[in-house]
């Protein structure tokens, strides 16, 4: 066969360059370690994704030190959750699925970014070095209104992430003369311990109370209330832990007037 | 004497012509869609509802990728057949029924597609139709049945044609046992064989799978495999559109700058090398995928980065062969000899001036391929911009040079304007450039493709350099400037069609070679020894990705339904319902 000696050397360098293409990518694969989606997240069936124990709810969870997970629901067209806020310094492993069409989820102008297939479990993990606002959409056609699915990632400073759940239980009105309490139960979703203080404010009052839970541990803190401190009428009160907030109203009513009925209420849902 | 196509075949011309005039329909229509497309995104100009600009985007995709493309290629390739055998097709009532099968395919995908800007679409086979599926027509996204069957329709028209050029080509070895096959049958034939390759995924995707369940006969799929099956033919497809107009470069383009092809042996080796290499690389498209194992994108990845090579000694020969035209031409010095070709010649300078641009997009290509720098990219507008310098410029750009010169080969009537056809391919250029730079950058950024009002409430997107506006303006502005170019060359063309037959055309030839034939070592004719291999490959890169796609989700999948995702006109009570089920 007749090459002539140009068409040589250019099929030499044609062959170092590709050569060279393959080697950068395989050092990025194994010196900074960049990965590829894979099998890992393994295969679900999309009409029972709450039997598996990774979707059993959607949203962060901490697996101890500074690792996360995040479970994520991409469906038309929205995603569960839409926010996400996880701590800078962090390893998040997502774990990503849809219950009807294939979707992506990508964080923007990151590398974060994984198909999402019906029947199959987008796997990945990430390291988040530095706090930082994301936004997150979906670049794959799922249906008329695609161009709506999106969500916010937020990596916040460590110190001011927290994995803190507030509950409230509290009577809707107590009689004059009694006292009552406002029970509010704290959990830790971290895996470590937390030492943290709940507030409640009623009556212009501010009442603190210091607790200290274990890790994936919950307390729950006593607030006793004194209805002839705070007069008859209602009482707006709130009760506050880590940046999370719960309130609602008590409503003092004349003891020797029992027969009141529907008081106004608290509101205990969290 | 006037030695035109049409004088030398005119029953084989009139087949040519008939598939040119198709794919321009197709361009037309596609072409248009792409500036409602492009004026929509930026937001510049807004006159269709964002759900019907997935419609829109179904019809471009498949009008511009498949229809445009595919049809102008039976017609060069039918062409190539017969000019370099210097024979007829064996029997052009065949030849005829593959066309008519392509063209009744593309009226049934046409008319699904289509549906989707009807309030009520008619309800055929028992449902209603519907084909806002897109291009790729991902699993669990349904189509309606008639959008399949007219897609196999229009693919089994392709096999038929390729059967008419190997038939052509047997007959022709009958009567000369012992010659090379000629560069441009050989072309036609290495790429007709990785065609029928690579559409036996899609066909199996389409036929096994995503027909049945769209006509109710089984009533799951596994979107991964349906996918993977999709990807194993979409890479492929590229390469198949990308052929023809390596086909011009080859044997055009030397003619036209004034010279020979460099090498015949090399451009054998190419296409051996496409022959080879097409197909087993389609996971670089699922980089992203879940459910396929890295050491299978692995492989896909080093596929690929070697069908850079092919695409690298193109360069080289056309590169070559046009500074050897110049030289002919009285062309000098290292870099002078640039001003002696031809430029004011449009099929000439539009097809130079594709290949430029395809040398960009090769760069965007190789970021594209890198698997783990694709994770940026992959989805974004950068692949957009990336297929716009291929199929939209390579392809397209190359396919309107080359219709200056074929339609008056085909019809033998004058062009109607050489100084218009100069300005257009020249606009084309300068259009694409402001569209598909802009793309590229905005896809550094993570602004998706495929999505008709890419402004989001929650967060904004930050360019490191420029501005969203800036970028949106320039694809506002190329998009224009290419459909003006379109107007032009369609504008040429029909014109052209109403002019008298002229005695000017020139004869019908191509180019001859520098390094013959006689060069090429013989086993590089051996298409059963190459097909072989590219059949080899194909299982080393597909079997073990395949069974465990279809060991871990099933052949069927679980029980997944298809889903025709609109809410029709009556839009708040069905998101409510909606977002109730999801809480």
């Amino acid at each position: 066969m007749n090459i002539h000696t140009y068409e040589k050397v250019w099929l030499a360098a044609s062959m170092v360059l590709i050569v060279g293409f393959i080697a950068t990518i395989t050092y990025g694969a194994v010196g900074p370690g960049v990965s590829m989606i894979s099998d890992d997240g393994g295969s679900i069936d999309p009409s029972e994704i709450n039997d598996d124990e990774r979707f059993e709810e959607t949203g962060v969870t901490h697996v101890g030190g500074n690792e996360y997970e995040v479970a994520v629901l991409a469906q038309a067209w929205s995603y569960s959750p839409d926010e996400i806020e996880v701590p800078a310094g962090s390893e998040v492993t997502f774990y990503v699925t849809s219950p009807d069409v294939t979707h992506s989820f990508s964080v923007v102008g990151t590398n974060v970014n994984t198909m999402v297939v019906p029947g199959q479990v987008s796997e990945m993990t990430v390291e988040f070095d530095e706090p930082g606002e994301y936004g997150i959409l979906c670049n794959e056609y799922c249906g008329e209104y695609h161009h709506t699915m999106e969500g916010t990632l937020s990596v916040v400073p460590e110190d001011e992430f927290d994995l803190t759940e507030l509950s409230v239980e509290a009577p809707g009105e107590v009689e004059s003369g009694n006292e009552t309490t406002i029970n509010a139960t704290v959990s830790d979703g971290m895996q470590t311990d937390l030492e943290t203080t709940a507030t409640l404010e009623i009556g212009g009052e501010q009442y603190d109370e210091d607790v200290t839970i274990d890790g994936a541990g919950s307390e729950s803190v006593e607030f006793a209330v004194d209805a002839d401190q705070l007069g008859e009428g209602d009482h707006d009160w709130t009760v506050t832990v880590d940046g999370e907030e719960e309130s609602g109203t008590l409503s003092v009513v004349d003891g020797a007037n029992d027969d009141s009925g529907d008081s106004d209420g608290g509101d205990d849902d969290a | 004497m006037r030695n035109a196509y049409v004088d030398q075949f005119p029953a084989e011309a009139r087949v040519v012509k008939s598939a040119f005039w198709s794919s321009f329909l197709a361009l037309a229509i596609g072409g248009i869609f792409g500036l409602v497309q492009a004026l929509h995104r930026t937001d510049v100009l807004r006159f269709i509802d964002s759900t019907d600009y997935y419609t829109v985007l179904t019809a471009h995709g498949v009008l511009l990728a498949i229809t445009f493309t595919i049809f102008f290629l039976v017609g060069i390739f039918t062409w190539a057949v017969t000019t370099s055998l210097d024979r007829g097709v064996v029997d052009i009532r065949f030849t005829w029924s593959w066309y008519v099968m392509m063209v009744t395919g593309t009226v049934l995908v046409a008319v699904a597609i289509f549906s989707g800007f009807l309030e009520e679409p008619p309800s055929i086979l028992g449902s209603e139709l519907y084909a806002d599926v897109l291009f790729t027509f991902y699993s669990p996204l349904q189509a309606h049945p008639i959008f399949y069957i007219g897609l196999v329709l229009f693919v089994v028209g392709t096999w038929l044609a390729g059967f008419d050029w190997f038939r052509t080509w047997w007959a022709w070895r009958d009567e000369n046992a012992d010659e090379r096959i000629p560069l441009p049958t050989f072309m036609v034939l290495t790429t007709t064989l990785f065609w029928y390759i690579c559409t036996l995924g899609v066909a199996l995707s389409i036929l096994a799978f995503l027909l049945p369940w769209s006509l109710g006969i089984v009533d799951s799929v596994n979107p991964l495999l349906t996918r993977t099956l999709f990807w194993y033919f979409g890479h492929a497809v590229v390469y198949f559109w990308l052929m023809p107009t390596y086909v011009m470069w080859y044997i055009m383009l030397p003619k036209l700058s004034g010279g020979k092809l460099f090498s015949d042996p090399l451009a054998r080796v190419v296409f051996v090398l496409f022959l080879l290499l097409s197909t087993p690389l389609g996971i670089h498209h699922q980089y992203l995928d879940p459910g396929i194992a890295e050491g299978y994108k692995f492989i896909a990845m080093t596929n690929t980065m070697f069908l850079l090579l092919p695409s690298l000694l193109t360069a080289f020969t056309v590169v070559a062969s046009m500074e050897h035209g110049a030289r002919q031409r009285g062309g000098e010095g290292y870099l002078g000899w640039l001003t002696a070709l031809p430029w004011r010649d449009p099929v000439f300078t539009g097809m130079a001036l594709a290949g430029l641009m395809f040398a960009a997009a090769g760069f965007s290509g190789m970021i594209n391929a890198g698997m783990n720098i694709n994770y940026l990219v992959h989805n974004t507008w950068w692949v957009v911009g990336h297929f716009h310098l291929t199929v939209g410029t390579a392809v397209a750009l190359t396919f309107m040079a080359a219709a200056y010169w074929f339609i008056p080969q085909v019809t033998g009537k004058e062009l109607w304007s050489r100084s218009v056809a100069l300005g257009q391919v020249l606009l084309w250029f300068v259009g694409m450039t402001f569209m598909s730079n802009a793309m590229h950058r905005s896809g550094l950024f993570g602004m998706p493709r495929r999505t008709a009002e890419p402004q989001y409430q929650n967060f904004d997107f930050e360019p490191a350099v420029g501005t969203v506006a800036e970028m949106d303006a320039q694809v506002a502005l190329g998009a224009v400037l290419l459909v003006v170019s379109l107007v032009l060359f369609l504008l040429n063309m029909v014109l052209t069609s109403f002019n008298g037959t002229s005695d000017s055309i020139p004869d019908n030839t191509y180019a001859g070679t520098l390094s013959g034939p006689e060069d090429a070592p013989e086993i590089l004719d051996n298409l059963k020894l190459w097909t072989a291999i590219a059949v080899v490959l194909v299982i080393f890169a597909y079997t073990l990705p395949l069974a465990s796609i279809v060991e871990s989700g099933g052949l069927f999948g679980p029980g997944i339904d298809g889903r025709q995702l609109s809410l029709g006109a009556d839009l708040e009570p069905a998101l409510e319902t909606l977002r109730e089920v999801v809480a």
